[in-house]
């Protein structure tokens, strides 16, 4: 269970469609990884989703992604879980 | 502090559209970010329709709300450069749809707690209109990212829509001779001048905070099961039953509903369009006027054609009445569908995937 109380790591990408593809890649590396909406913190636009990592994950991961070719926005940015209201 | 603002927020648009329409708007039309665009149209001259022309304040208290919490929260953003015309296509789309089924999908929320059973057929099209454009979203659809003007006329461009609600309010405030206002007919049914604008002010406020929108809230629903902003929908609704039938303005059925008709086709078919088009455009017609008041061009764009969506619908006889839709309107809406699934088909990025050495 995700406890949404602690910080959180997010890897934004620019569009769903890569969002998408970013959550199979990592799965196939076995980087645990779960897409949520964008958070507020990261801008008012909700258009997109992100993908919440733990912390030891995000430069595995963004590894995994760029030799896959997935692009992406904002790599591993820390959300502080008390902030979050949703 | 999730849920203190997801009822705040549901009962400010969903007890305040109660009480909008005992102040005095038409029946289940407290907040309409559609027919109340559709008015304000009707008040700049973009259509003829004496009936309808009124600048809705509920509408320049939406924007000027988000303006206000966004500006002193640090958190306006002027931003833009996303494709601005195909929003402008996709707004003006969003509204054929809507004026067609005679609402926005938050208008249908209210139509069925008000006992609208229309609201149902039309909400059902709307979720499958969502549901359809995810479909283009996982396809690839994306118009690109918006860029921030951090300086030069970019910077104030970011402002345009707050100020243009600032003009029109001065404008309602003082019945000022370059605007039309209705002598007859919904137009001339509205709520004081000063309430309208603070439960616009509230409301808009909240929504902004919230980054409340129903496109948004299916869409999430669909890809992520996420359930944050369609738990707001379920306050306004119960807020606005409750409303209805604190003060005796429930009445159920389908027929002689307020504002509305029983072509069923239609209105699955106009709210369809709404929502095809509002996951295309990154959000319904309320979350559009919210974002260009915290400085999104692109939103602005996307409202503009919003208004020009009213025009063409009224210009053309597309827009239905109680008395149903006319060809023009059914015309109206195939073609949008049409033209909303081309735009999906015509902006799809794909990826290179990297191939194994």
């Amino acid at each position: 269970m995700t406890d949404k109380a602690a910080d959180f790591w997010v890897i934004t990408f620019p569009s769903v469609h890569h969002a998408l593809r970013a959550e199979k890649v990592l799965a196939a590396a076995g980087i645990a990884t779960t897409l949520i909406p964008i958070p507020r913190e990261l801008g008012g636009s909700c258009e997109g989703l992100a993908a919440r990592l733990a912390e030891g994950d995000v430069a595995a991961a963004a590894a995994v992604l760029t030799a896959a070719g997935v692009p992406m926005v904002k790599q591993g940015v820390r959300i502080k879980g008390k902030s979050i209201w949703r | 502090m999730a849920w203190v603002l997801i009822i705040a927020t549901g009962v400010v648009f969903g007890l305040g559209a109660v009480l909008l329409v005992k102040a005095g708007n038409p029946g289940n039309y407290g907040f309409c970010a559609a027919c109340h665009l559709r008015d304000i149209a009707g008040a700049l001259g973009i259509h003829q329709v004496a009936t309808l022309q009124y600048v809705r304040p509920e509408i320049l208290g939406f924007v000027l709300g988000a303006f206000a919490l966004a500006k002193t929260g640090g958190e306006f953003r002027p931003r833009g450069g996303s494709k601005p015309l195909v929003r402008f296509v996709l707004g003006a789309l969003m509204v054929i749809g809507a004026l067609v089924f005679l609402g926005c999908p938050l208008r249908g929320i209210l139509r069925l707690a008000g006992g609208d059973l229309n609201g149902i057929t039309g909400l059902a099209g709307f979720a499958f209109g969502v549901a359809s454009g995810t479909v283009f979203l996982k396809g690839g659809f994306n118009l690109g990212r918006a860029h921030a003007y951090s300086g030069g006329t970019g910077r104030w461009a970011g402002y345009l829509a707050a100020a243009a609600a600032l003009v029109l309010l001065v404008g309602v405030a003082t019945h000022a001779a370059w605007l039309k206002f209705s002598a007859q007919g919904p137009g001339a049914q509205h709520a004081p001048m000063f309430f309208s604008l603070i439960a616009g002010l509230a409301a808009g406020g909240l929504a902004w905070r919230t980054r409340m929108c129903l496109s948004g809230g299916i869409r999430d629903f669909l890809l992520v099961r996420d359930t944050y902003l369609l738990k707001i929908y379920v306050v306004i609704f119960a807020a606005a039953v409750a409303g209805n039938l604190a003060f005796g303005t429930f009445k159920l059925g389908f027929a002689g509903q307020p504002l509305a008709h029983t072509a069923h086709l239609w209105n699955f078919l106009g709210l369809y369009l709404t929502g095809l088009a509002a996951v295309l455009a990154g959000g319904c017609p309320l979350r559009q006027l919210i974002m260009s008041g915290e400085g999104s061009t692109d939103a602005m764009f996307t409202v503009l054609g919003m208004l020009a969506g009213a025009g063409i619908s009224h210009g053309l006889n597309a827009a239905a009445s109680g008395a149903g839709v006319p060809v023009g309107g059914q015309i109206a809406v195939v073609a949008g569908i049409v033209v909303t699934a081309a735009i999906g088909l015509a902006f799809r990025e794909t990826i290179a995937v990297a191939r194994e050495a």
